[in-house]
């Protein structure tokens, strides 16, 4: 029995994913076993200066090359092509040009796309095409590419006077915003606190990289197979770019591996079309780890200046930031900033932040967008507000939390300190270790769905929508529709449709997923239920108000002998005139509640060589309900996992000239499993009125402290801030070079 | 990857006579942890690739007290990493290959290819060159043997002729009382390329380092040897203002870069951090052979 008196069967119970065989067999089929007769290979043609004019594209002698099929440049395209990136889940849009023309802005950009009947002959043909460049000097750092002395990148972009008067160029967004009076809630404060946070451009680096086939059929019909996060999404990318009419475009989300908010579409699947389109033949692109790390769309970087003002004892006062954040080409990422408010209660907040642009390709989404940068800033500075004013970091943020309905940020924070011994931490601590506190808040937001579920006439149930599973959330349906049907986790088959066949589905990122599709699935089953319900009542001629469904049957509660497998009960619909038990459900919108993911970690660092290792990483969250705990553990350790390997390993490098300088899983790092230590994750359960079951989105939360936490934790071991992320051995002994020459306190 | 011609010869003498005839185009293929990268990039784009892994007569690990250590140029690092004999009496060499890449690539990465890959960064070739390890190179007109300290003449570059081949390294015996020690430098436990890797080799009389050894890999084009360093430790005791002494010479050998793995400021001062360790750890292990 649960607190509050509702009783699950199958909600919260530890059971093996729905595609955890076909998965571990290598079964799943994802884009890249996609093979069709006729295949092309597409490839692109791609600058290799990252700042440069272009005097002339010559695609002559590629296109003269036997088994070159189709060339394209910018010049092939009507006047209304563009790339038109829709991102309904964070509300984004962007139009691009598909290819560059008369200037390059960055390192990879396209220029050209070839297909051909094979890879090896399509990738001869790019050094075929004859592209001449005039350089010119790169702006990799938006603090200088702000600078009033620099040209702009996009020509067509006016200098913006800043918050101080100061004049700044390549502003590609602004934020603005303002709560009470932060001047006077300064002057109320005892001390104030004012710190630089760095945080450099991170890949998602999911391990299948973007591919996509497309294929045209006679008629003009467009069939897309990519790996996805929506294929709704691709769809309505590939309507609005190409200007191809929705019931003309069929997108199949294939078995996708890893997306973390980059696979919303328009890096490929666009340029896949119109090869197809060309060629008359089905087109394959699948990028190489290099075209990854040159032309994805990766998390922006940031500058983050914060000020915070508070008393004696602790009360935050007033808290300020102005930001620079760094989205190459493209915009979205400075909206971030607002995150500074945390859960606390602050009455004065103001900030002030500008996308600059600068010449690295366009960012996108990474899980819980923006949040780790702008949490590094706000949380790492109040661990050393706490710090400076001898308060224990968990008490600090004790004190100014937020408190309201459907949420318990202190009740989160409690339950991660209680696991870990915060309290005791004294007696468990070594030469050069340290522990690290800090929480990151998410409201997960919500899209629109809908969902089919049928009876068979064996009992067994089936989920139908246009869901596209990212993280186990195929799982989370099967228990939301086991659980109103009260059947097995194992009679339960989700089968996702393709854009053709299913009902809309929004794309799975935002930690929108269990709340909303899952409140379309739990709407419909429980309207097969009531049919299921009807029917009973109406074969033993009892109120429908006395049966109910457990074990797979429908049970008379005052008459146990009234009972009817839901085998029976499918078969007795087919007999009626309603017909099969079908149930239907579909949801758009509804308010969520925010959530924390507090995580503390404890770290042993190497004084000399600034290198630390991992001892401990533990994470609590509010989860609301765990549906499928299996898949909200999963998430909070993988999000843990991605936080502290940004606070620690992961980071874009670009030389002087723009290039970038890591392309490659060698020298851009992740974590290998012997990086990682043992991450525990402490559920903690405040249902909320809308999510299913009570259930919160959980997704994106648990990326967001990272960066602080492990930040706190070396602080706590070596005595030294380093506010530069990722904090790489190098970074943690200059640091400590700077504290000795008496750089910095 | 461009297409290109495959040969497997069986013998020594027939992949001298493939690697001679075909002269630049042709590129010998060990483990291929190395060789297979640089193709599917088109950064190397042979004609010819002659697979050696058939030579029975390249592999193989063997071990004398009297003779030392003869290590096949074909043998897998792992094998190398597993054999009792170098754990016992080359340290630093086993420590150097259980820190290379991950087990996968160290069951197809060969000890040879580390060396004739010659990257400054490699993990192999600091120990090698700290325990004296003499590269013994097969061509048509013979065997000749060329020491580690003079093998190497860039990143990439060896003084192996494109018609020879690394047949074997041959290591001295371990004299009594040495012991050796390598530290590689990484952000990652694994998977990773040194910033910067030291080996030390120590020999030691009565308290006194009779004799040591210090190369440095990832400070320079090439692997090298801080041989002023040695010097001032040569019949002195492993003390602190020694090893501060010393630290300061093998910093002023070493000429690092900046690149995206450190800053040539960092590996400075690493090499500095890391050169009294790798000395201090070699002689514990010379004072466990007494």
């Amino acid at each position: 029995m649960e607190p509050n008196g509702q009783q699950f069967h199958v909600v919260g119970s530890r059971v093996p994913r729905v595609d955890a065989l076909e998965k571990v067999t290598g079964r799943a089929r994802y884009t890249a076993d996609v093979h069709l007769p006729g295949l092309l290979y597409g490839v692109f043609v791609r600058s290799p200066y990252a700042h440069a004019r272009i005097t002339r594209i010559d695609v002559s002698k590629a296109r003269a090359l036997p088994g070159v099929m189709a060339v394209m440049t910018q010049q092939d395209l009507t006047e209304d092509q563009a790339l038109v990136i829709q991102e309904e889940v964070h509300a984004t849009r962007r139009v691009l040009n598909l290819f560059a023309t008369d200037k390059v802005t960055y390192q990879g950009q396209k220029i050209a796309a070839i297909a051909a009947v094979s890879r090896e002959i399509a990738e001869d043909a790019v050094r075929l095409v004859e592209v001449e460049y005039d350089p010119l000097p790169a702006y990799i750092d938006p603090r200088d590419a702000a600078k009033p002395e620099t040209t702009m990148i996009y020509d067509d972009r006016q200098p913006v006077i800043g918050p101080h008067g100061e004049t700044l160029h390549n502003v590609a967004g602004e934020s603005h915003h303002q709560i009470g009076d932060v001047d006077q809630g300064f002057r109320d404060a005892d001390r104030i606190f004012e710190d630089t946070y760095i945080v450099h451009r991170a890949h998602q680096t999911y391990i299948e990289p973007q591919s996509c086939i497309a294929e045209v059929g006679p008629d003009g019909k467009v069939t897309v197979w990519s790996s996805t996060q929506g294929h709704f999404a691709v769809r309505a990318n590939i309507s609005s770019s190409l200007g191809i009419p929705l019931s003309q475009i069929n997108s199949i989300g294939m078995t996708i591996g890893g997306g973390f908010g980059a696979k919303f579409g328009g890096i490929i699947d666009t340029y896949a079309v119109l090869l197809a389109q060309k060629t008359r033949r089905p087109v394959k692109i699948v990028y190489t780890r290099e075209e990854e790390f040159l032309d994805a769309r990766p998390a922006p970087g940031a500058v983050i200046t914060i000020k915070t003002g508070v008393t004696h004892d602790g009360t935050i006062t007033a808290r300020q930031a102005f930001a620079l954040w760094d989205p190459g080409i493209g915009s979205g990422g400075c909206g971030a900033t607002g995150r500074i408010q945390g859960v606390y209660s602050i009455p004065n907040v103001k900030w002030d932040a500008y996308d600059i642009h600068t010449n690295k390709p366009a960012p996108g989404a990474y899980r819980a967008p923006g949040a780790p940068q702008a949490t590094f800033a706000s949380e790492s500075q109040l661990n050393r507000i706490a710090h400076e004013l001898g308060i224990d970091p968990v008490e600090l943020r004790l004190k100014n939390m937020r408190e309201g309905d459907q949420v318990d940020f202190k009740a989160t924070l409690k339950a991660v300190a209680d696991h870990v011994g915060w309290w005791q931490r004294e007696h468990d601590t070594g030469p050069n270790q340290g522990w690290g506190v800090a929480v990151g808040e998410w409201t997960n937001g919500a899209g629109p769905g809908a969902a089919v579920v049928s009876i068979h006439e064996d009992g067994s149930v089936s989920v139908f929508s246009g869901l596209m599973d990212i993280t186990g959330t195929d799982s989370a349906m099967a228990v939301i529709a086991a659980e109103v049907l009260g059947v097995e986790y194992q009679r339960v088959k989700v089968i996702r449709g393709d854009t053709d066949s299913a009902p809309y589905a929004t794309a799975s990122g935002g930690s929108v997923i269990t709340f909303s599709m899952g409140n379309a699935v739990l709407r419909a089953a429980e309207e097969a239920r009531e049919r299921i319900l009807a029917l009973a009542a109406e074969q033993f001629a009892v109120p429908v108000d006395r049966l109910e469904l457990r074990d797979g049957q429908v049970v008379d509660r005052d008459h146990p002998e009234n009972a009817m497998s839901l085998a029976e009960a499918a078969r007795l619909g087919m007999r009626t005139i309603g017909g099969p038990i079908v149930g239907r459900g579909a949801f758009a919108a509804q308010p969520s509640a925010t959530t924390i993911a507090a995580q503390i970690a404890k770290v042993e660092v190497n004084p000399d060589t600034g290198q630390v290792r991992l001892l401990k990483y533990v994470g609590s969250l509010d989860v609301g309900r765990a549906i499928y705990a299996l898949g909200v553990e999963g998430q909070m350790e993988g999000g843990a996992v991605q936080g502290f390997s940004w606070g620690l390993m992961e980071q874009m490098q670009y030389a002087i000239d723009g290039r970038n300088a890591n392309p490659n899983l060698l020298d851009y790092r992740i974590p290998t499993a012997m990086d990682v230590p043992y991450v525990e994750s402490v559920l903690v359960e405040v249902p909320t009125k809308n999510g299913p079951f009570g259930c919160k989105g959980v997704g994106e939360p648990p990326i967001a402290p990272g960066i602080a936490v492990v930040a706190g934790a070396i602080h706590d071991a070596i005595g030294v801030w380093c506010n530069e992320a990722p904090i790489t051995p190098e970074r943690v002994v200059m640091a400590c070079q700077e504290r000795k020459d008496g750089v910095r306190g | 990857m461009r297409p290109f011609e495959y040969c497997a010869p069986s013998t020594v003498t027939e992949a001298l006579s493939l690697l001679r005839e075909y002269g630049d185009r042709a590129r010998p293929l060990a483990g291929g942890t190395d060789l297979l990268i640089f193709m599917q990039s088109g950064r190397v784009q042979p004609d010819y690739v002659v697979d050696l892994t058939r030579i029975a007569a390249l592999k193989g690990i063997a071990y004398d007290p009297a003779q030392g250590l003869k290590l096949g140029a074909l043998t897998s690092m792992r094998e190398v990493e597993l054999a009792p004999a170098i754990r016992a009496h080359y340290p630093a060499l086993a420590a150097s290959t259980f820190e290379l890449a991950g087990v996968q690539v160290r069951n197809m990465a060969t000890i040879g290819g580390n060396t004739c890959n010659a990257s400054p960064a490699a993990d192999t070739i600091p120990p090698l060159m700290a325990l004296d390890a003499v590269a013994v190179i097969a061509g048509t007109t013979g065997e000749r043997r060329v020491p580690y300290t003079e093998l190497f003449q860039g990143p990439g570059k060896t003084a192996l002729k494109r018609d020879e081949l690394l047949a074997s390294i041959d290591l001295p015996p371990p004299s009594s009382r040495t012991g050796s020690h390598y530290i590689k430098l990484a952000v990652r436990k694994a998977m990773d390329i040194a910033i910067v890797g030291v080996a030390a080799s120590v020999t030691l009389d009565d308290g006194l380092v009779q004799d040591c050894r210090i190369a440095l890999g990832a400070v320079g084009p090439t692997v090298i040897r801080a041989h002023e360093a040695e010097q001032l430790l040569r019949g002195k005791p492993l003390e602190d203002a020694t090893l501060k002494a010393v630290a300061k010479a093998a910093q002023a050998a070493a000429k690092p870069i900046t690149d995206q793995r450190g800053s040539a400021a960092y590996r400075t001062m690493m090499v500095g951090v890391l050169v009294p360790q790798a000395l201090r750890q070699a002689a514990m292990a010379a004072q466990r052979t007494e």
